[in-house]
């Protein structure tokens, strides 16, 4: 079975800089894969890659085979890649209703099937996007990425600045989508331990190469070798 | 009673202002442009209205017929929707060919674009229909209610009401449709369109088919009341910006409340001319513009909100001049070359170049170096140049003193156009500027009263008695006088270079790149931006007055807003952010060599003007940051070779960490930072909740939590980024009250997450904006000591655009450290850096604690801060939720819990 997302030798970066370089990935669809490392490791800017917000320097990336247009963000969006940035991008000015309203599409869900996903939205359907809490905000980006049917999630930063209850419940969800849904999910996260519970398979990018690849379950027992991937980052644990 | 009347004849102006205010408002809110061809368009449809009901269809494209005869004169409504056709395809091209190619520009270069339209517009219209009147039958009734002794004409009142209810129709477009929903939504964040699956260029290109529709029904209402000229439908402009700032360039009702009282309240001031005496004879009307968005930034205060982009946006590189006196004599040595190889229409095309390099060189000042947008640097050369008028033919004042005078006065008004600048900066302050540029014109240079209408004479300049004129007749124009500009431009050129290599110009760029770190710096803002402004004016003024003498006689036609709005075109366009730029802006200028140049060889003809805008629009796209960023790329390049291409490696030598001796300081004690009950609110959300730290003297304190547990918030109260309540207390003085650079003096220092280095000046330059001292000897080795004490040395002449982020941080903790602080404020210095870099990190921050700063160290490098901190907070939810030695928080569950948030098995993780 070929992969839902695949990356061949892919590079990328900000301006002049180059932040990864010749990376292979492969996400099967209803998969979560856990992208880890420390800070600056060049997380991000792999997912603004992959949707279209940089421009690729070299290789490429495919969705279901076909190859995606480097830099396009409409056309990434069309192929079904959606990413849920670490800002959120949240339209704060708009109500929550409204920000679903501008992402949805014809044939797509509509905005109130969401509730589905994410009751606690229920209550601030007509508030300014603004005003939610953070963990609501969260939930509002996470449903403004589902109601376009991503064939390939990316969530960035999913826990920045949330409670570890909130961040759990998020978590449970993540799962839920790969599962019903059919995605192939990447999540770019700090919180590993977490991110190794939730996701399938993990891979450690550090300075713009992946430097460790394994199960999540594996990786999860292997302490060790995380650690030495992630060269000391991880020593508040001990 | 005659008040209500003439306020009420000021409705047709005013809804023409109103309208146009909402076109310009939907092509910033769509495709961030403050379009200042807004009235231009309107002309176009006006035009084309106006020729629809002759029966004829306009065609500007140079080679057809000028009209298509259509056989029969079209009716009002066919005429309306033709035009109203004509007008989106003008909209759309504009956006196709032009705006969405600029769409990552910076703001400023998106409005010369603008500027360039504007031109080509006018410069059509001119040609193909001729600048005679065009005169338009009345689409409304025009008959005189009279309502007691009020008398309103119906026509206005038609106008105002079709204007009102178009906003209406628009305000609840844009509310309740989809398509309105999309707008809103790319207006506040591209990002959050594009992940929405929604493109921003396709919602921006029907907006501005909306606002080129918008602006044709203004220029069409308008047609029968004011009869179609190219320069007046240009220049409805600028109230219609006045209106738009009113409203923030966002509320679309308030837009047309403020678009109605301005052509309401000139149309007063107008007939208050006649009955109160102290009234200015002309210009009144002018002034009400200015008064307004002056009144609407007091009151309501900011400027326009920023679009969310997906680029960081900026002015261009200032790169810094590598010598001064080679290029000086060169420069002086070509120029004067050029005076006597050449005479008659070639030296004054010369002598004009210098002159415009003059009045460049102060936008190169102001804007370039500080970064305000400033349309009025013509205006204040206008203002020295009468001044000289008076000072000379009245005062009888000598050369050189009366043009120094001259240019004081200019000075004198600079500063107070100035004065907005400390409110609001960005095109908001370019609006304001233009807004006061047109005010001087018509108040002062087109007033009969102060000016004879044959314009005011100047006497010749002369000395030890030569002759300094350009003379007249066979003898015009004579070398001496060219000389007199020659010297000038190469002083002035001098002048602004040493400037840029200067305190206070590495302040001026500092304030332009960022003005929160420039206050973290110590930076003075408010001072610096006048200044600028004084400089830049005196500059200016110089300019004027030397253009004064080479005209003889001073008309207000060499100081139109207008031509400001030109001048700032072609600075921009030269490159506005190196002296080099100032000098070509003379070049390109319309009264310089290369106008002279292409009139001569070309022929261009009439079509001038047009071909030279979109020559301006062509370099922009190609070269979004002026042609002078082309010019600074082959020059690095260029010493780059030259030193033997020896290229980015000095950062890779690292000095040991032991070759910064400690400072024998002698180990003071006693509470260097107390900081209590610190509450940080932000919206209504609560960031910082009671926190109270104490930080020692001679030691580092730590300050970690997981993200958005209020860290930063912290450091932003304490050093007067974020307003807070509690108390902060410096060495025992209360310091919580004076303003972030006043802190910085007082001894507290901080760096920032996102460093906020000035990427266009060298390292040493980055650090010696924040250095103190009288004496540049002192500064200079205060500046080599912070370098050598983050062990940065090697690195002291390379732009801090070029390091790598581990430098980078080196350089922002350099910079906070050369006032020698009392106490530093660290917010993530190990951000980006590997796990090498972070422990050389950890022992040149203990080398600087130990030359006597106390350190605060905020981080998510947990290991870094345990290994390098005497004692840890712990904050998470703006709350301490720990603190003690490292040990103790090592060994504290809580703070491994917060951290990787694992409560369900933490015991796996601290294990």
């Amino acid at each position: 079975m070929s992969a839902r997302l695949e990356c061949r030798g892919l590079t990328g970066g900000r301006g002049s800089t180059v932040v990864f370089r010749d990376l292979d990935l492969e996400v099967q669809g209803g998969t979560v894969l856990a992208l880890l490392g420390p800070n600056g490791a060049g997380k991000s800017t792999l997912l603004s890659t992959l949707a279209g917000l940089l421009p690729a320097r070299a290789g490429e990336a495919r969705v279901d085979g076909v190859a995606l247009r480097s830099g396009n963000p409409v056309a990434a969006s069309r192929a079904g890649v959606v990413l849920v940035p670490d800002n959120r991008s949240l339209f704060t000015t708009l109500t929550v209703e409204e920000n679903l309203d501008v992402a949805r599409s014809r044939r797509g869900p509509a905005p109130r099937e969401l509730l589905d996903v994410f009751p606690a939205l229920e209550k601030r359907w007509r508030l300014h996007a603004g005003a939610l809490s953070g963990g609501e905000q969260q939930m509002l980006a996470m449903a403004r990425a589902l109601v376009q049917q991503p064939k390939v999630l990316l969530i960035d930063e999913m826990s920045m600045g949330l409670a570890p209850l909130v961040v759990e419940t998020l978590f449970a969800t993540v799962r839920r989508i790969a599962s019903d849904h059919g995605a192939a999910i990447v999540l770019v996260e700090q919180h590993v331990r977490l991110a190794l519970d939730v996701a399938d398979e993990a891979a450690v990018l550090n300075r713009g190469s992946i430097v460790l690849r394994g199960a999540a379950t594996d990786l999860r027992n292997d302490a060790k070798r995380l650690e030495r991937a992630y060269l000391g980052e991880l020593e508040v644990a001990r | 009673m005659d008040h209500i009347a003439s306020l009420l004849l000021g409705l047709g102006a005013g809804g023409v202002y109103a309208a146009l205010a909402l076109a310009l408002v939907i092509t910033y809110r769509a495709s961030g442009v403050v379009n200042f061809a807004t009235g231009a368009m309107a002309l176009y449809t006006a035009y084309t209205y106006a020729g629809l009901r002759k029966g004829e269809l306009l065609v500007p494209i140079p080679g057809l017929p000028k009209t298509v005869d259509l056989g029969q004169e079209l009716g009002f409504w066919p005429a309306v929707a033709v035009s109203m056709l004509v007008a989106a395809l003008l909209g759309a091209l504009l956006y196709v060919l032009v705006f969405r190619p600029l769409r990552d520009a910076p703001p400023l270069a998106k409005a010369v674009a603008s500027l360039g339209v504007l031109v080509v517009i006018q410069g059509v219209l001119a040609i193909r229909q001729g600048t005679v009147a065009v005169s338009v039958a009345p689409i409304f009734p025009a008959e005189r209610w009279e309502l007691g002794s009020v008398i309103i004409l119906s026509d206005r009142f038609w106008l105002a009401v079709t204007v009102v209810v178009l906003a209406l129709v628009l305000a609840a477009g844009y509310r309740y449709t989809r398509f309105g929903l999309l707008t809103r939504a790319t207006a506040e964040s591209q990002t959050g369109a594009y992940v929405s699956g929604v493109s921003p260029d396709r919602i921006a290109l029907v907006n501005w088919m909306i606002s080129a529709m918008v602006a044709g029904i203004a220029g069409i209402l308008i047609a029968p009341v004011s009869p179609l000229t190219p320069v007046t439908y240009t220049l409805f402009v600028v109230p219609a910006l006045a209106a738009a700032v009113v409203g923030r360039f966002q509320y679309l009702l308030p837009i047309v409340a403020a678009g109605l009282a301005i052509g309401m309240l000139q149309s007063e001031a107008l007939s208050l001319v006649s009955d109160v005496s102290w009234m200015p004879q002309t210009g009144s009307a002018e002034l009400v513009p200015l008064i307004v968005i002056l009144v609407a930034l007091v009151a309501v205060g900011g400027g326009i909100p920023a679009r969310g982009g997906l680029i960081r946006q900026k002015l261009g590189r200032a790169p810094r001049p590598r010598s001064l006196l080679g290029p000086a004599v060169v420069g002086a040595v070509v120029g004067a070359a050029a005076l006597v190889l050449t005479d008659g229409t070639w030296r004054s095309a010369v002598i004009g170049t210098f002159i415009a390099a003059v009045i460049g060189l102060s936008l190169v000042v102001v804007t370039g170096y500080a970064g305000q947008v400033s349309l009025a640097q013509l205006a204040l050369a206008g203002t020295a140049a009468y001044s000289l008028s008076t000072l000379t033919e009245d005062w009888g004042v000598p050369f050189p003193l009366a043009p120094l005078l001259a240019a004081l006065v200019s000075t004198v008004i600079g500063v107070a156009v100035g004065l907005p600048a400390l409110r609001t900066r960005g095109l908001t302050l370019g609006i304001v500027t233009l807004a006061l540029a047109y005010a001087i014109e018509a108040v002062w240079f087109r007033n009969s009263e102060i000016v004879p209408s044959s314009g005011a004479r100047v006497t010749p300049p002369s000395m030890f008695g030569i002759d300094l004129g350009i003379g007249a007749g066979a003898e015009f124009p004579r070398i001496e006088f060219g000389l007199v500009c020659l010297v000038t431009l190469v002083l002035v050129a001098l002048g602004v270079a040493i400037l840029r290599r200067s305190t206070l110009g590495s302040a001026m760029l500092a304030v332009r790149a960022n003005e929160r770190s420039a206050a973290a710096a110590g930076v003075n803002v408010v001072r610096v931006k006048v200044v600028s402004f004084a400089l830049a004016s005196f500059i200016a003024g110089l300019g004027g007055s030397l253009l004064a003498y080479r005209r003889g006689v001073v008309s207000f036609d060499s100081f139109t807003a207008i031509g400001g709005l030109a001048l700032l075109s072609t600075a921009y366009l030269a490159g506005i952010t190196s002296v080099w730029g100032g000098i070509n802006a003379g070049i390109l200028a319309s009264s310089g060599i290369t106008f002279i140049a292409l009139d001569r060889w070309v022929d261009l003809g009439e079509w001038f003007q047009v071909i030279s805008g979109v020559l301006l629009i062509v370099t922009l796209i190609t070269n979004p940051e002026g042609i002078a960023a082309m010019g600074h790329e082959i020059a690095d390049r260029w010493a780059r070779g030259r030193a033997g291409g020896r290229p980015a490696d000095a950062g890779a030598e690292r000095p040991p960490v032991a070759a910064v001796e400690p400072a024998a300081v002698a180990p003071a004690t006693g509470t260097a930072l107390r900081i209590d009950h610190l509450t940080v609110r932000y919206g209504g959300v609560v960031a910082v909740s009671d926190v109270s730290l104490r930080v020692e003297r001679g030691t580092i304190v730590g300050l970690i939590g997981p993200n958005g547990a209020g860290k930063t918030s912290v450091i932003d109260a304490v050093t007067g980024f974020a307003p807070a309540t509690g108390t902060v207390e410096l060495a025992g003085r209360r310091i919580n009250g004076l303003a972030p650079h006043a802190r910085v003096r007082a001894g507290l220092a901080r760096t920032f997450q996102s460093l906020e280095l000035y990427d266009d000046l060298s390292v040493e330059e980055n650090v010696s904006v924040a250095a103190r001292g009288r004496r540049h000897a002192d500064r200079r080795a205060g500046v080599a000591r912070a370098l050598a004490g983050v062990g940065i040395g090697a690195l002291r002449d390379r732009p801090a655009g070029e390091l790598s982020q581990g430098e980078r941080q080196l350089v922002s903790i350099a910079r906070a450290c050369v006032a020698d602080p009392d106490v530093l404020l660290l917010d993530e210095p190990a951000a980006g850096l590997d796990s090498d870099e972070s422990a050389l990190l950890g022992d040149r921050l203990r080398a600087i604690c130990a030359s006597g700063t106390t350190l605060l160290l905020v981080d998510h490098d947990v290991n870094l801060v345990l290994n390098v901190c005497d004692h840890v907070y712990v904050l998470d939810f703006g709350v301490v939720i720990a603190e003690g030695p490292p040990d103790t928080i090592r060994a504290d569950r809580a703070v491994a819990a917060a951290y990787l948030g694992t409560m369900h098995d933490a015991e796996a993780v601290t294990a």
